[in-house]
């Protein structure tokens, strides 16, 4: 302990700590551009990261709108699974509106035409639910956007036809590249770099007056806007903004880069209770929290669906063996679980709060800004003082 | 004499116990194996949203399959022997899970075949990376149609068959268009007129059946449909519905999976509207597994329901102690996909003992084209292929590497809480097991 109040000390006087936590994401940045091109790594490690910088995507945005606007949704998954579907559909059917003169067919549109269009798709039906919900709060608000969420899930499952049903729907690929390990090189960048825009857009905006006023509604929605927030007019901008983010991730990552089929399940109220616990765990107030939260908890989900277990002490098993391998199957998630009640419990602010506050000098702040009250001990022996 | 017997007795039962274990180290030491092993792949659902019972199954029967082969000596190869090391990776049900659980087995446990899969969007999305990196596969349990050869062609544009005229995926369940026309051609049989089904609103329920209903109305029936939303606990205001009609029907016929269907079943039972003597009930395959069955359906006696797989009546010496073995693991009757995934791991390791290789890819795939094997589910074989590449005019183009010979059976309960296995297989005709093609309710066959 005394060897670490040395280190922040020396950290407080010379660069600073925030300095130093620019520097450690510069090193976290240079340190996933490195990644695939270490010949030791094979595809498998690569698309595991993919797949958490889309989860990292997904809770970090979820964190601008719940932790940050506090807007309690749960149909996070239902827009990125509109994202991904609409781009699907458009690309496989074309569309065509007939008093609007439009008509896209298959043939017109490329794979990443496909992803805009649904993208705006998931944009526009951001809006219509933003403005359906400006009216409803806290628990409301959950409860409508399950029900929206199990909704468009159903829709996808019952529409067969054009969805594919449980089957799945198959996008076109955004990427033609032939060589497996060039194609899983691009797309590993391609979701690093998306991750990177997205968390840079939705930083741009908590740190924006947008983001104060989001602060604000989450506070206190009437006082909010008594001081001249317009609360309808950002409730449904945040909520454009980020079903625009999830849908452009989701349509991205299913058209071949992360999977090459999106199927209902994957919108289920499960994948989206995973989304809001990734959140938790780094911290729903920061969205790096959040996204770091979600990739390490992907990373370590994977990493745990085998564990070899050494035995010590020259033991060995019935086949002479000295480890076994613990096939964890459901317990990760259990395990996951515990980890989720310990951070509820100990650390609401996330696992990664205290490492980012103190990164940030915001506790330093704190200690400054925060009036110290005094204990009971501490007041009756005042009140003794003062007696005597 | 008393006395000598009794000696004599307990040094022969010292003996034999000192011997015991000796025998059991020369059963598991009688067989030399190389030092590198052959890796077999299981792609199993084992968490949520993936069918995680499912999952376990086939798992148990990959494993079990393992043993059997360890058990006797191996794969043998050039004179060596080499065991089966089993690799299971957990799908989730889900296609982004699969393909990555497909790419670790590939890439970092280096797995020299693969089979397993239960949902047809694991199978869609992997069946293609299997292919281009020559993974013998022999799925166990998607039904979908194109998961097969014909299904590679339409994944990504390439011809059904790579540019080395091999394709690698091979399939022991039955295509969805294999199972639906029994049900049909058993109540045509039977000569209903007035055919009531209740269908979930899913992919599986829908399709099944317009299927069922065009069968129907081609033979001169009446169809009514009603949807129903999976999930949904009360069916009285449906069953109401068919109450109500002027018209008692022949037949209700029961497209809904899994406990959805025992819900639906015994409020139909309750409310008396089928099993009746004028009315068949046919309920959905999960009737099978007997224990949930009759726990859920106390009063569906009498109800009738499909089968996929070899029937109890027909199985091997090598089904019923594969049945007495998952008994006594999971209390329950094997399911047809932990047998169909049993047979799959031994089809892999004779078609690698026939290639005299466990990586040649073209080598094994045309072993298992050659396949001829008396397995859990019955003889194995694959009528399509490279070995025979010409299908004829109309057969489907899923028929390319895929187990020409699932049994699909009509069976129907005559005895309250009956298990399954001695349930009476009612249809086909060749397969009767008690000489009728339905046991009306109140009689005995």
């Amino acid at each position: 302990m005394a060897l670490f109040k040395r280190f922040e000390s020396a950290i407080d006087n010379g660069i600073g700590r925030r300095k130093l936590g620019y520097m450690l994401i510069a090193l976290v940045i240079v340190f996933f551009l490195w990644f695939p091109n270490d010949a030791s790594q094979s595809n498998y490690a690569k698309t595991v990261f993919i797949s958490g910088f889309f989860y990292a995507i997904m809770s970090s945005s979820w964190a601008l709108l719940a932790g940050i606007a506090g807007q309690f949704s749960f149909g996070h998954m239902a827009f990125m699974g509109i994202g991904a579907y609409a781009a699907g559909l458009i690309a496989r059917d074309g569309v065509s509106f007939a008093l609007l003169g439009i008509s896209v067919t298959p043939e017109s549109i490329s794979a990443f035409g496909s992803i805009v269009v649904g993208t705006v798709f998931a944009g526009l039906v951001g809006l219509i639910i933003g403005w359906l919900l400006l009216r409803l709060r806290a628990a409301y608000l959950a409860l409508f956007t399950i029900a929206f969420s199990e909704l468009f899930r159903i829709m996808m499952l019952t529409e067969y036809d054009y969805t594919g049903g449980s089957n799945g729907l198959s996008l076109r690929p955004l990427l033609e590249i032939a060589d497996v390990n060039a194609a899983r090189q691009v797309e590993y960048y391609l979701m690093f770099a998306l991750l990177i825009v997205c968390l840079l857009a939705l930083y741009w905006v908590a740190n924006s007056p947008i983001g104060l006023f989001l602060r604000a509604m989450r506070e206190d929605e009437d006082a909010a806007s008594a001081l001249g927030v317009n609360v309808v007019r950002y409730k449904i901008l945040v909520f454009v903004f980020t079903s625009m983010i999830v849908g452009f991730a989701g349509a991205v990552f299913y058209s071949d880069v992360g999977s090459e089929r999106i199927i209902p399940e994957q919108l289920e109220i499960l994948q989206m209770s995973l989304i809001i616990a990734y959140a938790v765990i780094g911290g729903m107030e920061s969205l790096i929290g959040a996204a770091a939260g979600a990739f390490i908890s992907r990373y370590l989900l994977e990493a745990m669906r085998q564990v070899v277990i050494t035995l010590p002490f020259g033991l060995t098993t019935a086949d002479g063996s000295d480890a076994f391998v613990w096939d964890t199957g459901f317990w990760r998630f259990a395990l996951f679980g515990v980890v989720m009640v310990f951070t509820l419990r100990y650390m609401r602010n996330g696992l990664l709060y205290p490492i980012i506050t103190w990164f940030s000098g915001r506790d330093i702040a704190m200690k400054e800004t925060v009036s110290i009250r005094e204990s009971d001990d501490e007041f009756a022996a005042r009140k003794e003082r003062d007696d005597e | 004499m008393k006395r000598i017997t009794i000696v004599i007795s307990i040094a022969a039962l010292l003996a034999l116990t000192a011997m015991l274990p000796l025998g059991i180290v020369q059963a598991d030491g009688h067989c030399e194996f190389a030092d590198d092993s052959i890796k077999i792949g299981g792609l199993v659902p084992l968490s949520a949203p993936g069918a995680v019972a499912g999952g376990i199954a086939m798992s148990w029967a990959i494993n079990r399959a393992a043993d059997d082969i360890n058990a006797d000596c191996g794969i043998e190869i050039d004179g060596a022997n080499y065991a089966i090391e089993v690799v299971i990776g957990d799908s989730e049900g889900s296609p982004e899970r699969g393909q990555a659980v497909v790419e670790r087995f590939i890439l970092e446990d280096e797995v020299d075949a693969v089979t397993g899969v239960y949902h047809s969007a694991v199978g869609l999305a992997t069946m293609g990376m299997l292919d281009e990196n020559s993974v013998p596969t022999v799925f166990s349990e998607p039904w979908n149609d194109n998961v097969s050869a014909n299904g590679i062609m339409e994944y990504d544009g390439r011809p059904p068959r790579n540019a080395d005229g091999v394709d690698h995926v091979f399939r022991v369940s039955p295509a969805s268009s294999m199972v639906g026309g029994v049900v049909v051609d058993w109540l045509n049989d039977l000569g209903v007129d007035n055919v009531v089904i209740i269908a979930e609103n899913t992919d599986y329920g829908q399709p099944a059946a317009a299927d069922e209903k065009a069968r129907f109305e081609a033979a001169g029936a009446t169809v009514t449909q009603i949807n129903v939303e999976l999930g949904t606990e009360d069916f009285v205001p449906i069953l109401s519905r068919i109450q109500a009609a002027a018209d008692t029907p022949d037949v209700v016929r029961v497209l809904v999976t899994g406990e959805t269907s025992f819900n639906l079943t015994q409020q139909m039972a309750e409310l008396g509207i089928a099993p009746t003597e004028d009315t068949i009930c046919v309920t959905n395959q999960v009737a099978f597994q007997s224990e949930q069955y009759w726990l859920n359906v106390p009063d569906g006696n009498y109800c009738a329901f499909n089968r996929v797989g070899i029937i109890p009546s027909l199985f091997s010496d090598l089904a019923v102690e594969l049945n007495a073995s998952y008994f006594e693991e999971f209390e329950d009757i094997v399911p047809s996909y932990a047998m169909a995934t049993y047979d799959a791991v031994w089809i892999i390791a004779k078609g690698m003992e026939q290639a005299g290789s466990k990586s040649d890819g073209a080598a094994i795939v045309a072993a298992i084209e050659a396949t001829d094997l008396d397995l859990s589910q019955g003889r194995y074989y694959f009528e399509y292929g490279n070995h025979n590449p010409d299908l004829p005019e109309g057969t489907p183009a899923f028929m390319w590497h895929q187990w020409p010979d699932p049994v699909v059976t009509m069976m129907q309960y005559f005895e309250q809480g009956q298990s399954s296995l001695d349930a009476a297989v009612i249809f086909p005709q060749v397969y009767q097991t008690h000489g009728t093609g339905y046991i009306v309710p109140g009689t005995s066959p």
